[in-house]
Formats: structure tokens, C-alpha cells, sequence
């Protein structure tokens, strides 16, 4: 499967004229190099290096006794330990021929200190490739899928979890921590809005806080890499109409590529859908302030809607597979 | 920013490395990309890229004027061009992206980092009081770390049963890694699926963050009884931590402290396992990043001076029990060092039962 992504990458590679594609990777965009080895950094950075033909080789600030924790969690070629990810992948580009053109999925966002030797070499030659990369991210293939439906499960158990009498946030994110972890799940982001009644705002939490009668959590999950983001109200006492409000949200998520799921049972405040097309695991790619792009059938996805009801605000959000000609299909 | 000659500091940043706008701005992105613009007598402006970021940075601060955008990086080299005949620097080199520093400002950016650099090390007396708080928590984390290790459990079930004590405790972000094995365990890992079985060496280090300040505990215990070789070994830990300690006071370097626990390896014949083929560094900086500066290498300079705030640790291979870990956090002081983290220095021994 992984095979299958990089052969997929380095065709377009071929028809584009790189010479080499390089990949940025840490815990904040982790996602590129996840996809196409399954390597995470977690503390601390990479950068992969993809030929037009063969196989990609690592370049990572770990020292070499973490070769074979990496070599066991992830497939690539080569793994070198270097002090410098820049200079390091200066040394690999200057063996290129002269012309060949250097491809960096979003260059615009490549920090200075991998970059600033890159351009000192490279100059004109450095490409952005985002756009290359993005063509073969999306749709998603049916491994990615899975993964991201077991992720969406784990969501949904952890949900479950919370105590029914919670009254405090740190009892809610304590007991999501515990079930998504003990499920495996190797990351876990949660937001909160612990009061619904006090505004939607979804919060990263530092201290504790009194849960309000009605509230909201987020939860950004990672199994084996693939991340989803589900978001649900809760409160002990859900009106009658935050059913309707799910029904109407599910039928519009899953009709994103057109179906109309009819008017909202309120106010749409305000929507977004967010995929994976490069090296972050979300990336917004329509919103109600205007789309960034089309988004492809079978793209895996993540909505998520705010409606303000008769009784109150009320919000939803959950993976998606993006429908084409007929509707799409909720993960969670 | 006056006296270095900066009208506007542009510092960006993201979840991997948010330290610097924690510093600049206390904001802590949780995802995507983040510029702040810090100008005297101005409220900072934000950028970012997502808008449920957007939407909490500005009920967390509501003197902040935020916006988002789906390019930041190109709002952000509009909101500079804006400056036009200001003095703006760009920080730091570790955040700052290409588009950005590849322009008329690459020359701020080394200057800018190096300022803020400098400012990070020495800490107030509220960063102070926020690490030992954290320092605490690390104590009671690892309380639950060594109740929760248990033969047949897999690595993961000890994180997690760390990482919701600390979520119950009201801290948000915890840095965690561990081994667990025989000799041939040569570093720890994020947790894996592996079982933790009798007998084994189950290493970690905690890190969990308060108000963005993460203090570190590194231990190691035993399922089981200890073996000669593992008291042996813990022995050889202990007295390079204690080494390392002694050597932290104002006016030493940050290589005298790595070089006081190298030699208590070198004495027992062991110095090359305190080379980099089998260990990374012997302590680093703590604050509002979990690696911070000085690394503790004997080649680091570092003059140490007070309420600088660093982790000790004498973590590396050894050759007859494979990987081991033993670190306290610690503050310099005025004339010495205040050792932050109260869990017993000892090779924990866990009922395997």
C-alpha cells in the first residue's frame, strides 16, 4: 500500500521533471511523510528525500541508536542521523545534475533553518510541489479508510466514557484520555466548550473548570497515523432538538458535493470542511467564508457545522468520505 | 525590541514549536501556523490559519486583534508590507517559513532569534513558580506511571493511564517517552503495542507542562526483583546524577555539568557508552519548550547564571542491562541549585504479581 503511494508520487514526479522531492515532517506536519512511510517524529524533525525512482531516504535529527525504533515503525529506505536537516539534504541535491529542479511540498511554509542552505544551493531550482502532492492525496484509498473509521470508533467509545455525572471539564478530558489511549490510539487533541450557555468557543483547557448544563468537546485522533476530528454537545438533559439538528447535519455532511440536505433546523452559523492535501492533518478546503478548492469524490474528510437553535447554539462535526454522484458516508 | 534597534517582531510559530510565541504573545496554537505581530503600545495582532484557533485565541486574550486566513503566510507578508518604514524583525529561524525570511528581512531573523533566545533562559519568578508546580506534577505523574506498570500490559496502557491523570489534574500537553526490555533496548520510543513482561527495565521520562512550562522527571524501575546487574548499573545512574547536580551553580557551563557525569562513566570504564553512538545529550534546558537550551555536551559554553532552569540527566546504554534513565529537574540559583523534583532517586522495583 505505502509502495503504491510512492509510485504513484514519483510518476508524478517524472511527468513534472523533479529531480527530487523533499518532505518536511514534525509533530505539527507530520502527515506527508506519515502517508507515504508511516514515519512520525513525534520529538523531533525529519526530512524525507524522494528520487523520481527508488527508494526515499530519511534524514532525521535522532542519533543512530533510534534507527531501529524508526526501521520498526515505518518503511523507507535509507535512515541517516544528521545534525542539520538543510545542509544535510544540500549534500544529497548537489549530486542532482545541474538543471534538475528540486521540489519541496509547501516551500512557502518550510522553515528557515531547513530552508535557508536549500536556497544558498538551490536557488531557482527549489519548485513547489503542493500542488503535485495534493493531486495524488486525495481520494482516499481504502487502508486510509479503515484506519480512519477505527479512529472514528475509538472516538465514538471514548464519548461514551464520560461519566454521566461529570461536573467538572478535567472529568471529561481525563476520561476520554484514558479510553482513547487504552484503545490504542497513538494522540489525542481535545477542545472543549465547557458551557455552552457561555459561548461555543471550543477551548484548549489549561486548569479545571465547572461543566454548564449543556457543553461540547472536540476530539483530534491519530490511529496509526490517520487522524479524524469528531465533535458532539452533551449535556444530561439534550433538548429534542439536537436530534434533528444531528439529522439534518449528517444529510448535509454527507451531501457536501451538492446534495442539498434541505434548510437547517436554524441558523447556519457557520461550516467548515477540512482534509488532508499536504503535510498537516487538516487543512481547511471549503468554509462558509468560500471553498479553497473542489474537493474530489472519495476525498476523506471532516465537517464540522455550528447551528444556532431556538434553545441555543448547538455544534457537530465527524469524518467523512466525500460522496460523487451519490451521497457520501459518515465515519462516526 | 528598543534597544536592539526593533520597532515590530514578527514571531511565528506552530505546535511543534510554539515556545517563542508563548513567550511573546502567551498563545499556544494547537494546530496550523500562527504569526504575531509584538509592537510597543500596540495590542499584538495574530494571524492563523484555522478558524477554531482564531476563535480561542481571541476569547483567551481579548486585547488581541485576530484574524485567519486559508494563506497565512501571504497575510502575514501583506501585514508587513504595511509596515513599510518600520524596523521589523523576523523570529525565530526554527518557525519562521521560507516565503518570509527569504525576503528583504532575512537578516533580522538570526538577531531576533539570538534576543529572544537570551531572554527564554533566565526565568521570572512566575516561570519559576510554574515549573515547580510542573516539577510536582511530574513527581505525582510518575507515582501513577509505576502503578500502572504491570507484566502484560502494553506500553500504551501506561500512557494512558498517565496522560488522563494529568488531563484530571488540569494539565493540557505532557511530553512522553519509555522503553521497556532487556539489554537490548537501546532508547525509549513513543509506546508501542509491546508487553511488558517480568524482569524487565521499564525506563520513561515525563514531562508535563504548566502555563507552557514543562518540568521533566526520568526514572526507571524494575518488574520484579532488582538483579546485581541492575543495582550495579542504577549505582553507576546515581552517582553521575548526583555529579551533575553538584556542578550546576552560576558561573559554570553548561559542559562542566555534562563533563562531571561523563567522568563518573569514565571511572567505571564505561565512557563510551557517554559518547553519541549510544546517548544524545546529558540534559538540556527546561522552560517553554521540552529540549530547550543549553543542551548539557561538553563542548556546550553556556555560562549558567541564575533562575536558569535545566533537566540533569545522566540517560544512556549500558552494557549489561541495556537502556537506563535517571534525571531531576533543577534551578540555578544563587549559589547553586535547587532541585525541583522530590520522587525518590531510587531503581523502583514493581510487584510483578
Amino acid at each position: 500500500m505505502l509502495d503504491g503511494r510512492l509510485a504513484r508520487l514519483q510518476a508524478r514526479m517524472r511527468e513534472a521533471g523533479l529531480g527530487v522531492l523533499l518532505i518536511y515532517t514534525s509533530f505539527a506536519r507530520p502527515s506527508a511523510v506519515a502517508w507515504l512511510t508511516h514515519f512520525v517524529p513525534y520529538w523531533n524533525e525529519g526530512l524525507l528525500v524522494v528520487p523520481p525512482a527508488g527508494a526515499p531516504t530519511l534524514l532525521a535529527a535522532f542519533s543512530k541508536r533510534m534507527h531501529d525504533w524508526i526501521r520498526s515503525v515505518s518503511h523507507v529506505g535509507e535512515v541517516r542521523s544528521v545534525a542539520a536537516l538543510g545542509r544535510a539534504a544540500v549534500d544529497m541535491v548537489e549530486n542532482l545534475p545541474a538543471a534538475s529542479a528540486v521540489g519541496v511540498i509547501e516551500l512557502d511554509a518550510l522553515p528557515w533553518t531547513v530552508a535557508e542552505p536549500l536556497l544558498a544551493c538551490c536557488g531557482e531550482r527549489l519548485t513547489d510541489a503542493s500542488e503535485l502532492f495534493a493531486s495524488i492525496r486525495q481520494p482516499a484509498d481504502d487502508t486510509e479508510i479503515r484506519l480512519a473509521q477505527k479512529a472514528a470508533d475509538i472516538a465514538g467509545r471514548a464519548i461514551a466514557s464520560i461519566p454521566h455525572g461529570a461536573v467538572r471539564a478535567s472529568e471529561v478530558l481525563a476520561a476520554i484520555e484514558r479510553s482513547v489511549r487504552h484503545d490504542g490510539a497513538e494522540e489525542v487533541l481535545q477542545r472543549i466548550a465547557p458551557d455552552l450557555g457561555g459561548g461555543t468557543t471550543l477551548r484548549r483547557l489549561e486548569g479545571d473548570c465547572h461543566l454548564g448544563g449543556r457543553y461540547a468537546i472536540e476530539l483530534s485522533i491519530a490511529y496509526k497515523a490517520a487522524w479524524v476530528r469528531v465533535a458532539r454537545c452533551l449535556s444530561p438533559n439534550a433538548p429534542p432538538s439536537w436530534k434533528q439538528a444531528q439529522r439534518w447535519t449528517s444529510d448535509w455532511a454527507t451531501g457536501t458535493t451538492g446534495v442539498s440536505g434541505g434548510p437547517p433546523p436554524g441558523a447556519l452559523a457557520f461550516w467548515t470542511l477540512e482534509a488532508c492535501v499536504g503535510t498537516r492533518p487538516f487543512s481547511v478546503v471549503g468554509s462558509a467564508i468560500g471553498p479553497r478548492g473542489t474537493v474530489a469524490p472519495g476525498t476523506l474528510a471532516c465537517y464540522a457545522v455550528q447551528l444556532q437553535l431556538a434553545d441555543g447554539p448547538w455544534l457537530s462535526g465527524g469524518p467523512v468520505v466525500v460522496g460523487g454522484e451519490g451521497p457520501g458516508r459518515l465515519l462516526a | 525590541m528598543a534597544t536592539e534597534g526593533m520597532d515590530v517582531l514578527v514571531v511565528a510559530g506552530d505546535p511543534w514549536r510554539s515556545d517563542y510565541l508563548r513567550y511573546a504573545a502567551d498563545l499556544a496554537p494547537g494546530e496550523g501556523q500562527v504569526f504575531a505581530f509584538v509592537e510597543a503600545g500596540r495590542a499584538v495582532r495574530v494571524v492563523a490559519d484555522s478558524p477554531a484557533e482564531a476563535e480561542r485565541f481571541r476569547a483567551e486574550q481579548r486585547d488581541l486583534q485576530v484574524t485567519w486566513s486559508l494563506s497565512p503566510i501571504e497575510e502575514a507578508e501583506a501585514a508587513i508590507r504595511s509596515l513599510a518604514g518600520a524596523r521589523i524583525a523576523l523570529a525565530p529561524a526554527a518557525a519562521i517559513p521560507f516565503r518570509l525570511a527569504a525576503g528583504p528581512l532575512r537578516s533580522s531573523v538570526a538577531s531576533a532569534t539570538a534576543l529572544l533566545d537570551r531572554l527564554m533562559l533566565r526565568k521570572s519568578s512566575l516561570e519559576i513558580d510554574a515549573l515547580r508546580r510542573a516539577a510536582a506534577l511530574a513527581d505525582d505523574g510518575y507515582a501513577v506511571f509505576r502503578e500502572a506498570a504491570r507484566p502484560g500490559r502494553p506500553e500504551y496502557a501506561l500512557v494512558a493511564e498517565v496522560e488522563a491523570f494529568f488531563r484530571s489534574r488540569g494539565c493540557p500537553e505532557n511530553f512522553q517517552i519509555l522503553g521497556s526490555g532487556g539489554r537490548e533496548v537501546r532508547g525509549m520510543h513513543p509506546p508501542t503495542e509491546r508487553r511488558l513482561a517480568p524482569g524487565d527495565l521499564v525506563t520513561t521520562e515525563l514531562t508535563p507542562c504548566i502555563q507552557g512550562y514543562y518540568a521533566q522527571i526520568c526514572r526507571t524501575l524494575v518488574l520484579g526483583a532488582a538483579s546485581e546487574a541492575q543495582l550495579r548499573a542504577f549505582a553507576v545512574y546515581d552517582e553521575a546524577l548526583a555529579a551533575g547536580i553538584a556542578a550546576v551553580r552560576p558561573g559554570a557551563t553548561a559542559g562542566e555539568i555534562a563533563r562531571a557525569q561523563n567522568e563518573v562513566f569514565r571511572r567505571r570504564g564505561l565512557g563510551e557508552y557517554v559518547t553519541s553512538e549510544y546517548t544524545r545529550v546529558r540534559g538540556h534546558g527546561l522552560g517553554l519548550y521540552v529540549d530547550g537550551r543549553p543542551a548539557l555536551l561538553e563542548d556546550v559554553g553556556l555560562v549558567l547564571e541564575p533562575d536558569m532552569t535545566l533537566v540533569v540527566h545522566p540517560n544512556t546504554y549500558h552494557p549489561e542491562v541495556g537502556y537506563f534513565v535517571h534525571g531531576d529537574s533543577v534551578r540555578v540559583t544563587e549559589n547553586g541549585c535547587e532541585v525541583l523534583t522530590r520522587a525518590p532517586r531510587r531503581l523502583f522495583s514493581v510487584s510483578p504479581g
